[in-house]
């Protein structure tokens, strides 16, 4: 199958491939799979003031899957929390020229980063009531 | 929905062999040929050819053990080729998950390691995707399709990370 240029370009170039501290109350993670496929995905972000400053994966699994979380990892880096749950499989698909069965390999990106977000938000809120526990009210 | 083993005179059951199923296969090619079942017309010549088409496919379905057990969890109404939340393939939970992707981080470690640790590795992971055959055909055998399925999606991500070892020791 023939793969766009900008596949092949973030497949040979990955960006932001690695982890982040998951145990860090800054940090989301997101762990997805394909079951149809068996691939997975990590996707990892770091949060501060509301904004994400810093963006890793690991994705194992075919060219589109790793283009696709690189690509969104590159997107949300700078931007607000609640400007990056907004992000869709579909500005991924087309960005990257995802042909309709590499589709599901792109919805696994966005789901990634939905997941990381919601691991941010649940730490948070584990944190702020523990703080609220902590002053007694 | 096509039920392949109706197509190729076999009952659903998770216990058939290869055996089984090859000659199941063949005596339905054979009851399909254009010479038993044509009269000479183009028609009924057509029609044998769509009948050996699939009977043809319903084998390929059905010849590996994964492909039977498989084939048993979608006429029990989960199609693991599916991603549909409700019909489709299970998905597995995440300490799973997270275990894939460490394992990937392990064959690095496992290939730097040397002597023989890729062969450990792979060969710990073929068990455990041997195992969940024979869990998915114990959940099957007592009528639970969800179980099984859940056990034929963790073979499905034990075969690829299967894949990538095998890549790392080529
Ligand atoms: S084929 Fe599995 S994620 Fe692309």
């Amino acid at each position: 199958m023939a793969y766009s240029e900008k596949v092949i370009d973030h497949y040979e170039n990955p960006r932001n491939v690695g982890s982040l501290d998951k145990k860090d109350p800054k940090v989301g993670t997101g762990i997805v799979g394909a079951p149809a496929c068996g691939d997975v995905m990590k996707l990892q972000i770091k949060v501060e003031d509301g904004v994400i400053v810093d963006a890793k994966f690991k994705t194992y699994g075919c060219g589109s899957a790793i283009a696709s979380s690189s690509l969104v990892t590159e997107w949300v880096k700078g931007m607000a929390v609640d400007e990056a749950t907004k992000i869709q499989n579909k500005q991924i698909a087309e960005e990257l020229s995802l042909p309709p069965v590499k589709i599901h390999c792109s919805v696994l990106a966005e789901d990634a980063i939905k997941a990381a977000i919601e691991d941010y938000q649940r730490k948070q809120q584990a944190e702020a009531s523990a703080a609220e526990e902590a002053t007694g009210s | 929905m096509d039920d392949p083993f109706a197509i190729l005179g076999l009952p659903r059951s998770a216990d058939l062999g290869r055996a089984d199923v090859d000659r199941a296969y063949f005596a339905a090619l054979e009851a399909a040929h254009p010479d038993k079942v044509a009269g000479g017309d183009e028609a009924a010549r057509r029609r044998a050819e769509l009948a050996a088409a699939r009977i043809n496919e319903a084998y390929r379905a059905l010849r590996t053990p994964v492909g039977r057990l498989e084939t048993l969890c979608r006429l029990g109404g989960i199609d693991l080729d599916s991603s549909d939340p409700k019909r489709g393939a299970p998905m597995p939970d995440t300490a799973f998950l997270t275990e894939m992707i460490e394992r990937r981080e392990a064959i690095e470690a496992a290939r730097r390691a040397g002597a023989g640790a890729l062969e450990d590795l792979r060969d710990a992971v073929e068990d455990e995707a041997d195992e969940a055959v024979a869990q998915a055909r114990r959940a099957l055998a007592g009528g639970d399709v969800a179980a099984a399925a859940r056990a034929l999606v963790r073979r499905r991500y034990l075969a690829r990370l299967l894949d990538e070892i095998e890549e790392a020791m080529s």
